[in-house]
C-alpha cells in the first residue's frame, strides 16, 4: 500500500509539473496583459505534435526535436498576440472569449491535419530506476527536471533581472512603470509569447511520456488555471506549487475514490479555494 | 439624536485609520466633518455607510446599531452617500440614472405589492409619477437644462450634481456627501451651497465631509475636526476654525497661537 | 410596433413546404430560447455565467427521466425539472454570489460545477446510461380548440411549438427588464457600487437573474431533449455553453432578441452550407473572434447603432 501510495505520489508530482508550466504561463499573461489565454493548451498541444512529427517522421534526435516545436508554439503565440490578444488587453471578457475562438481555430487544424488517432511517440529514454519497490521511469524523471530546470530559471530571471524587474513594476503599476520608460508593449507581446512558449515545451516534453490527441490542450488549459488559481494567480511560486498540489491530489485521490472522478478534484478544491481564500496559496490579489 | 457615532475606531492591519471618534448629528442639522487628507473622513465615511465594518465602537441609527450592516441595508434605512470621485451609470441618460435611484422609493411605497408593478400598464401609470419627483429633484440640483444628454456628457460639476440628485430621489434622511466641493470652480461651490440649503429646506440633514475648510465654514451648523484618525475639535465652525490644534493639523506649529 | 416582426413567423411554414427548413427553424427557436435566457445574466446583468448549458442539459435529463420512469406526461415532467433548476441555481447562485466572486471567478466556479454535473452525469451509468446517452420516445401533447389533445410530431407541429415557446420566453423577459428589475440588472451592470448604495440588494438581484435565465434555459432543454429524442452528457459540455455564448455575442447582448438572430445563424449556416465539422468549428471560432474584436454590439447592436446614427 505504501508503494502505491509513493507510486501515485510521485507520478502526481510529475503531471503536476505539467500543470505547473501552463499555470506558469496562465499567472504571468494574466499579471502582465490582464487576460487569461485559455488557448494556451493549445500550443502546449502545438509544441507535442511538431515534437512527434520532428521525432518519429523526421527523425531528429529528440533535443533536436524540441526546438522547432518551442519556435512553432512561440511563433504561433506571436501571430495570435499581434492579430487578437493586441486588442484584448486588460478586458478579462474579450480576452477570454478569443482565446476561445482561437482554441476552436487551432483544435480544428490540428485534427484536419492529424485527426483524432492518438499519436504515439516512440521511446526516448527507456528504462526506469527503482525505489525499492516503486518504478519510475527515467524519461518521467528527465521531464520533470527539464519542466522544474525551466520555471526556476524563469523564477530567476524575473526576480533578478532588470526586464523581470520591469515586468514586476508594470504589473504594480502600469502607468508608473511606462512612465519610467518601461516598454509596456514589447513587455506585454513579450510575455504572451514567452508564456506560449513554455506551454510548448511542455507539450514537447509530454510527448515522450503520453500519446498525443488534438483535444489534450482543453484538458491542461483547465488543470493549468486551476492551478493558478490554487496557488493565487499573480504568484510565480504560486503556479508551480499550484500545479503539484493539485497534480498529487488527483494522484493520491484516485486510489481511494473512483478514477472517473479524478478531474472533479481539482475543480471542488479551486471552488472552496476561491470561497475562502480568494488569493489562493500564495498569492498577492492583484 | 438621529445618527451618534460612538467610540468608532477602525484599523487597517497596523495601521489605525480612525480612533475613539465619537459625535451625533441631530435632525435638521448641517454637520461639516473636515481634516487634511489621511486624517480618516473617508473611512468614516464608508463606515457610516456600511462599506466597511468597524473594529470596535457602535454607530446608532435612530437609536438601532447599523454598524457592519450591508451598504443598501443602511441605504434603506434612510443614509444615503455621494462619491468623492462622481459614480455615475455611464452608457445611461441622467433620466435613467435618476430612475434607477428611484428604486428605495418604489420598495417603500409598495413593499412587497410592488411585484404587482411588473404589469405593463401598472408601469406606464407609474412613470407620470415618477417623471414629476425627477423633475423637482433635476430642478433642485440645478440639472433640468440637460435633462436629455447621456451621464457620460456632463461636465465635472454636472456630474457632481448628478450625483446627489440621484442620492435625493432615495429620500435619505441623511444625505452624507464626500468632497462635494472638491475639483469644483467658484461659481459651482456657490451654486453647490445654495442647493444644499434648498435640501435641508427639503427636510434633509446633512452631513458633507471636505477640506475645504472656507466652504465648510459657510454651509454648516455644526464643525467636527479631524486628524489622523482622532477628533480633535468639535464646535460652531467658527470656534472650530480658530481652536489651536485645528490650526496646528492645517498649517504647522509656529501658525498656532495659545 | 415590434410585435409585428413575429408575423412572417407564423405565415412561414404555408410558404414552405421544405421540411429541412422547418427544422433549422424549429433548433433555432429552442437554442434561441437558451440564448435569450442567457442575455439575462450575461448581457443585462453583466456576469458571465458558465452554468447555462448545464441548466439546459440538467432538466433534459430530468424531464426525459421523470417521464419515462413515473410515467407521466411531458408537461408534468417538466415542473419537477424546472424546480430542480431552480433549487440549484439558488445554491450554487448563493454560494458564488455571498463570497462576492469577482467577474473572472464567477466565470470559474460556474465552470467548476458545470463540469462536476457532466461528470455526474457521464458516470451515473445505471440512471442516466453515461456516455451512451438516453433516447426519449414520448413527445409532449397539447391540447387545442380543434381537435382536443394532440400529440405534437412532425414539423409543423413541433414549428409552432418551439415558436410559441420562444415567444413565452421573450415576453417573460421583455416584463422583467422593462420593469424595475430590469433596471437593477442594468445598475448592477454599470455600476454595482453605486448600486449598492441607492439600496439595490446586489445578491438578491443577481441570484434573481441568474436562477430565472437557468429556468428558461431548462424549458429549452426540456424541449430539446424531446424534440430529438436523444440526450447526452455532452449536452453540458463547454462547447455547448460557448455555443449560446456566442449566439449572444453575435446577435448582440444589448437587446432581447438579439440573440434570436444569433441564434438563427449559428444554427442555420452550418446546415445550409455543407462543410466538414472541422471547418465549420473554424469558421465558427473565426465568428466569434471578429465578433468581439469587430461588432462587439453584434448585429442587431450595430444595426441600431447605424439606424440611430442615419
Amino acid at each position: 500500500m505504501l508503494q502505491l501510495l509513493v507510486g501515485q505520489t510521485l507520478n502526481g508530482v510529475i503531471v503536476g509539473t505539467l500543470y505547473g508550466i501552463i499555470a506558469l504561463g496562465v499567472t504571468l499573461t494574466f499579471g502582465i496583459t490582464g487576460i487569461v489565454n485559455f488557448a494556451l493548451g493549445e500550443f502546449m498541444m502545438i509544441g507535442a505534435y511538431v515534437t512527434w512529427y520532428m521525432f518519429d517522421i523526421a527523425g531528429l534526435p529528440y533535443p533536436l526535436a524540441i526546438l522547432p516545436a518551442v519556435a512553432i508554439a512561440a511563433g504561433c503565440g506571436f501571430a495570435a498576440d499581434q492579430l487578437l490578444f493586441r486588442f484584448t488587453r486588460n478586458n478579462l471578457i474579450n480576452g477570454l472569449l478569443v482565446s476561445i475562438g482561437l482554441i476552436s481555430i487551432i483544435e480544428a487544424a490540428a485534427l484536419v491535419l492529424w485527426t483524432t488517432t492518438p499519436k504515439d511517440m516512440g521511446y526516448v529514454l527507456s528504462g526506469a530506476f527503482r525505489l525499492g519497490a516503486v518504478s519510475l521511469p527515467k524519461m518521467k524523471i528527465v521531464v520533470f527536471a527539464l519542466l522544474a530546470a525551466v520555471m526556476f530559471l524563469t523564477y530567476a530571471a524575473l526576480s533578478r533581472t532588470w526586464m523581470g524587474r520591469a515586468a514586476y513594476a508594470f504589473s504594480q503599476n502600469p502607468e508608473a512603470a511606462m512612465l519610467m520608460g518601461v516598454r509596456t508593449e514589447i513587455l506585454q507581446s513579450g510575455v504572451v509569447v514567452y508564456s506560449t512558449a513554455l506551454a510548448g515545451f511542455g507539450g514537447a516534453l509530454y510527448a515522450s511520456l503520453y500519446s498525443l490527441e488534438p483535444a489534450m490542450g482543453g484538458l491542461y488549459i483547465l488543470k493549468g488555471v486551476e492551478a493558478a488559481i490554487l496557488g493565487g494567480i499573480g504568484s510565480l511560486i504560486g503556479s508551480v506549487a499550484g500545479g503539484i498540489i493539485l497534480g498529487v491530489t488527483e494522484a493520491v485521490g484516485s486510489i481511494y475514490l473512483p478514477g472517473a472522478f479524478r478531474d472533479a478534484y481539482g475543480l471542488v478544491f479551486v471552488v472552496a479555494i476561491l470561497l475562502y481564500q480568494p488569493a489562493g496559496l500564495f498569492g498577492t490579489e492583484r | 439624536m438621529l445618527l451618534e457615532v460612538i467610540e468608532l475606531t477602525k484599523r487597517f492591519g497596523g495601521l489605525t485609520a480612525l480612533s475613539d471618534v465619537s459625535f451625533a448629528i441631530g435632525t435638521g442639522e448641517i454637520v461639516g466633518i473636515f481634516g487634511p487628507n489621511g486624517s480618516g473622513k473617508t473611512t468614516l465615511l464608508n463606515l457610516i455607510t456600511g462599506i466597511l465594518a468597524p473594529s470596535a465602537g457602535r454607530i446608532l441609527w435612530k437609536s438601532t446599531e447599523i454598524q457592519g450592516q450591508s451598504p443598501h441595508v443602511i441605504a434603506a434605512a434612510g443614509v444615503v452617500k455621494t462619491f468623492q470621485n462622481p459614480q455615475l451609470f455611464l452608457e445611461l441618460s441622467i433620466y435613467d440614472n435618476v430612475a434607477i435611484a428611484s428604486h428605495l422609493r418604489l420598495r417603500r411605497q409598495y413593499g412587497l405589492r410592488r411585484l404587482a408593478e411588473l404589469l405593463p400598464w401598472r408601469d406606464a401609470a407609474r412613470h407620470s409619477e415618477v417623471m414629476q419627483r425627477v423633475d423637482r429633484i433635476l430642478a433642485l440640483c440645478r440639472l433640468d437644462s440637460v435633462r436629455e444628454r447621456t451621464a457620460a456628457g456632463l461636465s465635472y460639476g454636472q456630474e457632481k450634481m448628478l450625483g446627489v440628485a440621484m442620492a435625493m430621489m432615495c429620500e435619505p434622511d441623511l444625505l452624507l456627501l464626500d468632497e462635494p466641493a472638491s475639483g469644483l470652480g467658484e461659481d459651482e461651490i456657490r451654486t453647490l451651497e445654495e442647493v444644499l440649503r434648498d435640501l435641508r429646506g427639503a427636510a434633509t440633514t446633512l452631513c458633507v465631509i471636505d477640506h475645504k475648510v472656507d466652504f465648510l465654514a459657510r454651509v454648516a451648523d455644526r464643525a467636527i475636526a479631524l486628524q489622523q484618525g482622532l477628533m480633535i475639535a468639535q464646535g460652531a465652525p467658527a470656534e472650530v476654525l480658530h481652536h489651536p490644534r485645528v490650526i496646528e493639523a492645517y498649517l504647522g506649529r509656529h501658525h498656532a497661537r495659545a | 410596433m415590434k410585435l409585428l416582426l413575429w408575423v412572417p413567423f407564423f405565415i412561414f411554414p404555408a410558404l414552405v413546404q421544405s421540411n429541412f427548413i422547418l427544422t433549422i427553424f424549429i433548433f433555432s427557436f429552442i437554442l434561441a430560447i437558451a440564448a435569450v435566457s442567457f442575455n439575462l445574466i450575461f448581457g443585462f446583468t453583466g456576469q458571465l455565467s458558465m452554468f447555462h448549458a448545464a441548466a439546459f442539459g440538467i432538466a433534459a435529463y430530468t424531464t426525459s427521466l421523470t417521464v419515462s420512469i413515473f410515467q407521466v406526461s411531458f408537461w408534468v415532467a417538466l415542473l419537477p425539472a424546472i424546480c430542480f433548476t431552480i433549487v440549484l441555481s439558488l445554491v450554487i447562485g448563493s454560494i458564488c454570489f455571498k463570497f462576492k466572486l469577482r467577474a473572472f471567478y464567477f466565470a470559474v466556479v460556474t465552470l467548476a460545477f458545470s463540469e462536476l454535473a457532466r461528470l455526474v452525469i457521464l458516470n451515473w451509468n445505471n440512471v442516466t446510461n453515461g456516455t451512451l446517452g438516453l433516447m426519449v420516445l414520448d413527445k409532449p401533447s397539447v391540447w387545442l380548440p380543434v381537435g382536443g389533445m394532440v400529440k405534437i410530431d412532425g414539423a409543423v407541429g413541433w414549428y409552432f411549438f418551439s415558436l410559441a415557446a420562444l415567444i413565452f420566453t421573450v415576453a417573460l423577459c421583455s416584463l422583467v427588464l422593462r420593469s424595475w428589475i430590469g433596471r437593477c440588472f442594468a445598475a448592477i451592470r454599470l455600476n454595482e457600487d453605486l448600486a449598492q448604495t441607492l439600496g439595490i440588494d446586489i445578491f438578491r438581484y443577481k441570484l434573481l437573474s441568474f436562477t430565472l435565465a437557468n429556468a428558461l434555459a431548462a424549458i429549452a432543454g426540456s424541449l430539446y431533449a424531446f424534440y430529438t429524442g436523444y440526450i447526452e452528457p455532452n449536452y453540458l459540455s463547454i462547447n455547448q455553453s460557448l455555443d449560446i455564448i456566442s449566439m449572444v455575442l453575435l446577435g448582440g447582448r444589448s437587446s432581447i432578441i438579439g440573440p434570436i438572430a444569433g441564434a438563427f445563424v449559428l444554427t442555420g449556416l452550418p446546415h445550409m452550407i455543407d462543410l466538414s465539422g472541422e471547418t465549420r468549428a473554424m469558421l465558427y471560432g473565426l465568428v466569434l473572434i471578429l465578433t468581439i474584436l469587430i461588432m462587439p454590439q453584434g448585429v442587431i447592436g450595430t444595426l441600431a447603432t447605424w439606424r440611430r446614427a442615419a
